[in-house]
């Protein structure tokens, strides 16, 4: 029981991590993007190249997170232009379609390019044990990663002068203006932010298990679930959430099967929509 | 001016000559597909199957079209529900020994009921298009889910063969095509039935402006209903014919994937709320799958090109884009407008 | 210090205000008069750059503002305290007042001004700004704008939705704030209130401007006094 429980937490940071990129974007602009596990999948794919070509496993990782947050910006710089233009449910929906797009182009010339590409980082080192249960150790890299972000995500939102910024717009556009607060500029800076972010998903994840080309659609369906549980543009709710949902499928999946659990998660955010449209920690 | 002729030439001669004149495209789109067989397919299986695929996508398109396109409900549960038309029907063929038509029926109207019940659950939640459009689509997935874990019942991915069809009606014979084309014809016959009635005039002012149609009195929410419900029989109906005519059906038929974002380019190519709409996109999407079909995934690239595209440039379709380009031409005459409120 | 000249905005290519010439002089607190619907708002969106302009410039002690973007133009000294306020809800009364100087860091002493001018949002700083009550936020808003430490001030209908009392209380802060040398742009459909503490103004009506003058001109005027005063 423990055992499950605890790969349920690790699972849950993962999903976290995943969902808080997505959240971001969708709480600061309105914008889903659903291109999201498609910017994972390309970090993972450019991080296996670099090791391809015989560099460090590190540098592999950091070429992945950049080329990830590259994309973002000019995802923004480009497509999300019209889509700022418009206000409201226009915005979300056209924004919706238009990364809908964008995933089919970034996923279709990755997979055509690079069909059996997979990103898989290997962690040595015998598993240790925690609270007496034996954990891979990529397993509890991937878990601390997943924290680290955690933290410095809550400290630069709530601490810094541009953190508190970003919260600004979120709350009331036009106040932030009048403030002297550039919303173009900051939401182009977290669109940057979140592919940062996928990139560094690419990387945990791949530190569990290979990462590999196909994984695009299941990945933003995880972001979305959890973005919507634990409400847009909360970093705590993302984690929160994620952990939730993590816990929530480790054990199902345990005690009940694979496809009901699937169905069990999408339930939750089914319910969530249903029930509390904010999520758990959404305004 | 053109109204002004219309009150001139007597109440009479107007309705007959609006009918007239509001059928016409359905005819005309009718008498097309009757002949293309001998002068097109030739005697190939393949062909007539790729047609019948692209009537198939046409019909679920009309469906959809009633749904999202008159409506505003996003539902991104085209796949599942056509699912439950065919699964449904599938099942029924597998477990009892009950007629073709029973299967059909009851498959159709598992779709046109939980298609209602969405719609239901997205009234009285108040939910907008976007929550709409996720409810719907963590519906299909979670559908899709199901029939992969129930293999008992579903056959899981190796699928379910379904018999009981004769033949000539198989999805790449000529009389299938026939059979899906009559499908076809009956939906736009419906869609544009209700388009002139004063459900269509309800459905267009609750697209104008929500607000403003309910303080005129249109209960919007009924109405979404309606054409939920309405709509997802349609889907659904597909959904067990194809199960039938194929003979052999799986989650892939069905999926997401495969099903949804096709509707949504298709029609929104040809033009969301349009009564061709769906057949223009159809048939364009069919002959570009036929080009590219050596490459699935840059089948996907053009796919996703041509959403950004349209989403981007041609919003309301390219067939609203190429008329009002030609009334650009013809000097600016106003175009007749697509619904017209019954009985003036 | 600022000068507008021809200017015209609207919504959806028609123009609700044309042909608007107007002057503040430093130390300055001029006041717009005019009822309902006359422009009012829609003249000091255009000027905060909140609404594109169709025609016209706006110059702010020579320095031209009239493309620049809203953000822009309140970091160049211009200060908009609209109507709605546009307050932070969920941040607290302190962390609003910290964002109004973004992006520099909070200056001590003006914190220190804004407490000593409105001494409730001392009491109140670490509410949550959506709590507070409707005076308590106009409060706020126009102490948000001042911690960015101004050139100009431009305020639209500051006493909507508050009290007579209330009212009064925020006209004298305001009047402490000209008396510290700061200018004023008020946009007030209270007329006596309005005048009461700016040297001249301006009738705006149907989106022109149909008198100016000095403040006592202003109030002599039997066209203004038929129209607007009396009229609470």
């Amino acid at each position: 029981m423990r055992a499950v429980i605890l790969d349920g937490l690790v699972l849950g940071l993962a999903f976290g991590l995943l969902g808080v990129g997505m959240s971001l974007v969708y709480g600061l602009g309105g914008v889903i993007n659903l291109a999201y596990g498609q910017i994972v999948v390309l970090a993972a794919i450019v991080a296996s190249l670099v090791i391809e070509d015989g560099r460090a496993q590190l540098v592999a990782a950091v070429a992945g997170v950049l080329a990830a947050a590259g994309v973002a910006v000019l995802l923004d710089l480009t497509l999300m232009r019209p889509v700022y233009r418009e206000k409201g449910e226009d915005r979300t929906l056209l924004g919706l379609l238009l990364t809908l797009g964008a995933a089919f182009v970034i996923g279709g010339l990755l997979t055509w390019r690079y069909p059996d590409g997979a990103l898989y980082i290997f962690i040595g080192g015998d598993p240790v044990s925690i609270l007496g249960v034996p954990m891979a150790r990529g397993s509890i890299w991937a878990s601390v990663i997943a924290l680290v972000v955690a933290a410095l995500l809550l400290l630069f939102f709530g601490a810094t002068t541009f953190g508190r910024g970003v919260r600004s717009v979120i709350q009331d556009e036009t106040g932030a203006r009048l403030v002297g607060i550039n919303p173009s500029f900051v939401r182009t800076v977290i669109f940057a932010l979140s592919g940062a972010l996928a990139g560094i998903v690419a990387v945990t994840q791949s530190m569990s298990g290979p990462l590999g080309v196909n994984a695009g659609f299941e990945l933003t369906t995880f972001a979305l679930i959890v973005t919507v549980v634990g409400g847009l543009g909360s970093v705590a709710g993302a984690f929160l959430a994620g952990v939730l949902l993590g816990v929530v499928q480790s054990l199902s999946a345990h005690y009940i099967g694979q496809y009901i659990t699937t169905i069990i998660l999408l339930g939750v955010a089914a319910l969530t929509i249903l029930v509390r449209p904010r999520g758990l920690l959404g305004r | 001016m053109s109204d002004d002729a219309k009150t001139r030439g007597g109440r009479l001669g107007a309705v007959s000559g609006r009918l007239g004149w509001a059928l016409l495209p359905i005819v005309v789109t009718a008498v097309v597909l009757a002949i293309l067989p001998p002068i097109w397919f030739g005697d190939s299986p393949y062909t007539t199957s790729l047609a019948v695929q692209a009537l198939v996508f046409a019909s679920y398109g009309v469906g959809f079209n009633l749904i999202f396109g008159s409506t505003n409900q996003l539902f991104l549960c085209v796949g599942a529900l056509a699912g439950i038309g065919g699964y449904g029907a599938a099942i029924l063929a597998d477990r009892t020994s009950l007629p073709v038509s029973a299967g059909v029926a009851v498959g159709t109207m598992s779709a046109a009921l939980v298609g209602g019940l969405l719609s239901w659950i997205a009234v009285r939640r108040s939910l907008g298009v976007i929550f709409t459009g996720i409810v719907t689509l963590v519906f299909s997935l979670g559908f899709a889910n199901l029939l992969l874990g129930q293999r008992e019942w579903t056959g899981a991915e190796s699928g379910l063969f379904v018999e009981g069809i004769p033949a000539r009606l198989r999805d790449d014979q000529v009389g299938g095509y026939y059979l899906f084309a009559a499908l076809l014809v009956a939906f736009l016959v419906v869609f544009r039935a209700l388009q002139l009635s004063h459900v269509g005039w309800a459905f267009r002012a609750l697209r104008d402006d929500e607000v403003a149609a309910e303080l005129a009195g249109v209960n919007v929410s009924r109405y979404r209903i309606y054409a939920a419900t309405i709509g997802s029989a349609m889907i659904g109906l597909t959904g067990a014919v194809l199960a039938y005519s194929t003979g052999f059906i799986s989650p892939a038929t069905y999926s997401f994937d495969r099903v949804d974002v096709r509707v949504l380019v298709l029609v929104a190519f040809g033009g969301l709320g349009t009564l061709l709409g769906p057949v223009v996109g159809a048939g364009v999407f069919a002959v570009l799958d036929e080009q590219l079909s050596s490459s699935f995934e840059l089948r996907e690239v053009l796919y996703g090109v041509f959403v950004i595209l349209i989403f981007l440039f041609f919003r309301r379709g390219i067939v609203q884009a190429a008329v009002s380009l030609a009334d650009r031409f013809r000097g600016g005459g106003r175009p007749q407008p697509d619904l017209q409120p019954s009985g003036e | 210090m600022l000068r507008v000249e021809g200017l015209a905005a609207g919504y959806l290519g028609e123009r609700v205000i044309d042909g608007i010439d107007l002057e503040v002089e430093t130390g300055e607190a001029v006041a717009i008069v005019g009822s309902n619907g006359a422009g009012k708002t829609t003249l000091f969106r255009a000027i905060a750059g909140l609404l594109p302009k169709m025609a016209g410039r706006v110059v702010l002690d020579g320095e031209e503002l009239t493309r620049r973007p809203a953000h822009r133009i309140s970091r160049a000294g211009l200060a908009y305290v609209p109507a709605e306020r546009h307050l932070f809800p969920a941040m607290t009364l302190k962390t609003n007042l910290v964002l109004g100087a973004y992006p520099r860091r909070p200056d001590p002493d003006v914190l220190e001004l804004v407490y000593h001018l409105f001494p409730r949002l001392h009491e109140r700083q670490r509410q949550q700004a959506g709590t507070l009550s409707g005076g308590e936020q106009q409060m706020l808003a126009v102490g948000r704008a001042l911690m960015a430490r101004p050139r100009l001030l431009m305020l639209d209908e500051p006493t909507t939705g508050l009290a007579p009392l209330i009212a009064q209380l925020a006209f004298e802060a305001l009047e402490g704030l000209k008396n510290e040398g700061m200018t004023l742009l008020i946009a007030e459909q209270q007329v006596p209130l309005a005048l009461s503490i700016a040297e001249r103004g301006y009738v705006l009506e149907n989106g022109r401007i149909r008198l100016s003058g000095t403040a006592e001109e202003l109030e002599r005027n039997p066209e203004v006094r038929r129209a607007y005063l009396g009229v609470a």
